[in-house]
């Protein structure tokens, strides 16, 4: 009898509050899967209400039925949705007071500015719901999980992305015996022989989006890399961004005017539309833009893929679209939830976009796409899943790479080369930027 | 009988004169002068505006010091002190001592012609003409307009295709057409870019400089003005040695304000280049807000943003103690 003991089991470990995160966790996945299974959102999200915070769309009627969606959406589920429009630029700012006062959105889009890695600690995990949906639609193409990967969690859902393409004048350039531009030297050539023409080529070359995601597409499909796989090691000084440089340099001179120093990221819409343009590399909303306001120039513009390196390579970087959702958030079941029925019609989001939002996911890439499967113009636009990239590559979307894109370092190399600055020194000083940006964070 | 109510009315006579000298009494010694009761009087009118310095100037200020010497973040809810590592990491920066040369070619270029064009106007003002109320009205719209949708106007002016600037130009016969040489580029060549964002800040801000200058104007007895006229003063003079040193005072504050809104002048600079073609107008604000928030390095964002401070307080603390000193 003296040998009784209490036994230790491993119960005893398992105090009231344990009890209560592991059943609710448990049940939080299982009524997750059960909605994914079934479609239908659990009884816990009614009565409650979704705020989310999204960006003004380039395409306005998304956005109409952006809104209409999300509401029809709440009143099926009882869950009453607020969706606030801001222009993308201020939404970093809009995330950073919401952090502060821990109060805000319960979804938020992030457009280009992807702050999933700067705010990790503080998002909702989506790593179920992200595993979910691939599986369901046979994978995200492969660039998807870069801006929002960290230590192997997903922190985010990508909805979108925004290509820019070569959008070139087939008019001008048949009457003038050039060959489509498929390669960038024979953009070149286009550009050089078209600006004596009058219709110079524009990239713009100032500090805009446009410039950022442009110029990289150049490097990348010249083989040049802006950091090694890990992200940690800055890789911009190589043979072939040399090689980018000098031929940035070369298309400029021949075949640009100084104004691609001024554009933000409308100027090169408006210098296809006006007529203008021999070429330009630019979203779409730009073809679209000119389909309204110069349907002459609409009808003999052309969608081109995107043009190729010396090697062959084809690189085009794209800006990426997610949703990411606050830690704070007091309604995360409901915003999870929204998220999954938003990419279960992510296909009549592509439709209400014009063809403008490009899908993250393999079954939703295949052809044909939704609006540009059917547009002999555009169709083109569906090999683009396999050579999308983002800005870091072939490393990942981190936040040095994101501070490096905010001051412009890169474009701002290339516009030292283009003005005259030799490329050994322009490329000396944006390394000297990149690694004083990278050291910060090292030493952080 | 009647003693009683003699009584009484002695007693309450005392009673009467008694408590105020009970209450002078148990009061401090330094409430019972006058002086003193006024002084604190004073203090406490002056007690909200002190208050609202301190919980919108003050305590912004302070928290901002304490992020630039600390590793804060955006996703970082708690940060360890640093020492002045962000303020070294942004005097390694070439972009910074780029900003910080510009904004101080800003704020000297447009202060010089904020004063021209402002004086100018102001004299104009004073003038008697019909319709004087409404012109006067009509001037301050460029400082009433919401910023964005202003610079927004600016940016088609300068837009490299479409600029009414250059078309009128262009139609003057003072530059060829789209695409010459002498065609400006307003926000794509590093001089004109500078040059085209100081133009709009002095566009939006003149009027407040005529404002100040005028409300200075008018506060001159013209007994004074009349006075130096029939000493045979000329129109400079009276201007020099009357006007200035009676409106000095006016004309500090103005130009404090004026120094104060320049420098940390964010909106023009980032609404039309974000800084470039190239850092070539990249100032002070825009670097911090590309750093601090679209970044999120609150530290070094807050750091580059304190590096204002040492620009702007020797300017303070002459011009205020020039002001003491003359005892206005």
């Amino acid at each position: 009898m003296s040998d009784l003991q209490p036994v230790k089991t491993a119960y005893a470990s398992v105090d009231r509050r344990r009890f209560l995160k592991v059943t609710g966790a448990g049940v939080a996945g299982a009524s997750l899967l059960t909605m994914l299974e079934t479609r239908q959102a659990p009884a816990q999200i009614k009565g409650t209400t979704l705020r989310i915070l999204t960006w003004s769309h380039f395409i306005p009627a998304y956005d109409v039925w952006f809104d209409k969606f999300a509401a029809q959406w709440g009143e099926k589920n009882g869950v009453k949705v607020r969706v606030d429009h801001i222009p993308h630029l201020e939404i970093p700012a809009r995330m950073a007071a919401e952090f502060a006062a821990g109060t805000g959105h319960d979804l938020i889009l992030n457009n280009a500015t992807i702050l999933a890695r700067l705010y990790y600690k503080s998002l909702v995990d989506m790593t179920d719901i992200y595993d979910q949906l691939g599986k369901k639609y046979g994978g995200w193409i492969p660039a998807a999980k870069s801006p929002i990967e960290v230590e192997g969690r997903i922190y985010g859902i990508p909805m979108y992305y925004i290509l820019l393409p070569m959008l070139w004048r087939k008019d001008l350039f048949e009457a003038n015996g050039l060959k489509p531009p498929d390669t960038w030297e024979l953009a070149r050539v286009a550009a050089r022989t078209l600006k004596a023409k009058g219709n110079p080529a524009g990239m713009a070359f100032s500090h805009c989006n446009d410039a950022n995601l442009n110029w990289r597409s150049v490097m990348f499909s010249f083989g040049a890399a802006e950091t090694d796989p890990s992200g940690d090691n800055v890789m911009i000084d190589s043979k072939e961004m040399r090689e980018a440089l000098q031929f940035a340099k070369a298309m400029y001179d021949e075949g640009m005017t100084a104004e691609v120093f001024s554009w933000d990221d409308a100027s090169d819409n408006r210098f296809l539309a006006s007529g203008i343009a021999g070429w330009i590399h630019d979203a779409i909303s730009a073809y679209r833009t000119t389909e309204s306001t110069n349907p002459a120039v609409f009808k003999n513009t052309f969608i081109a893929n995107e043009p190729a390196g010396p090697g062959g390579k084809r690189v085009s970087v794209s800006a990426p679209i997610v949703f990411l959702g606050w830690k704070f958030s007091k309604n995360q079941q409901a915003a999870k939830e929204f998220l999954v029925h938003l990419v279960d019609n992510d296909k009549e989001g592509m439709i209400q976009s014009t063809g403008y939002n490009m899908p993250f996911l393999n079954d939703n890439a295949k052809k044909p796409m939704p609006i540009i499967g059917a547009d002999p113009k555009m169709q083109v636009l569906q090999d683009f899943p396999k050579i999308v990239a983002f800005f870091g590559y072939p490393g990942p979307y981190t936040p040095q790479i994101q501070e490096v894109a905010n001051l412009f370092v890169l474009p701002d190399i290339f516009t030292k080369v283009a003005r005259g600055t030799s490329v050994d020194e322009s490329l000396k000083w944006g390394v000297g930027e990149y690694r004083r940006i990278f050291s910060k964070y090292k030493r952080a | 009988m009647t003693a009683g109510p003699a009584g009484d009315g002695a007693e309450s006579a005392t009673r009467a004169a008694a408590p105020p000298v009970a209450r002078r009494s148990s009061l401090p010694a330094w409430w019972r002068s006058n002086t003193s009761r006024r002084l604190a009087f004073g203090y406490l009118l002056l007690a909200p505006a002190a208050l609202y310095v301190a919980l919108l100037v003050g305590i912004p200020f302070l928290f901002s010091l304490y992020l630039a010497v600390s590793d804060a973040n955006v996703g970082e809810p708690v940060a360890t002190f640093v020492g002045l590592e962000n303020f070294r990491a942004a005097w390694e920066m070439e972009t910074f001592w780029i900003a910080l040369r510009n904004s101080v070619v800003f704020l000297v270029v447009a202060a010089v012609f904020k004063s021209l064009l402002g004086t100018s106007l102001a004299f104009l003002l004073l003038q008697n003409f019909k319709g004087k109320k409404l012109v006067r009205g009509l001037v301050v719209i460029p400082f009433t307009l919401p910023i964005s949708v202003s610079v927004l106007s600016w940016k088609w002016m300068y837009d490299s295709q479409f600029s009414v600037i250059n078309w009128g130009l262009h139609k003057a016969g003072l530059i060829g057409g789209y695409g010459s040489e002498s065609w400006p580029i307003w926000l794509g060549q590093p001089h004109l870019a500078l040059l085209a964002c100081i133009g709009v800040n002095v566009w939006r801000s003149f009027p407040f400089s005529a404002i100040v200058l005028l409300a200075g104007f008018t506060s001159v007895p013209t007994e004074v003005l009349d006075a130096a006229r029939v000493d045979g003063c000329t129109f400079f003079q009276r201007f020099r040695h009357v006007v200035t040193p009676m409106i000095f005072p006016i004309l500090i504050i103005g130009f404090l304000f004026d120094t104060v809104f320049t420098l940390s002048d964010l909106s023009v600079v980032y609404l039309l280049t974000q800084g470039g073609p190239g850092n070539a107008t990249q100032i002070l604000p825009v670097l911090a807000y590309q750093i601090g928030i679209q970044a999120g390095s609150l530290g070094r964002g807050a750091a580059i943003a304190l590096m204002l401070v040492p620009l702007l307080f020797p300017a303070l603390f002459l011009m205020l103690r020039n002001l003491k000193r003359r005892d206005w």
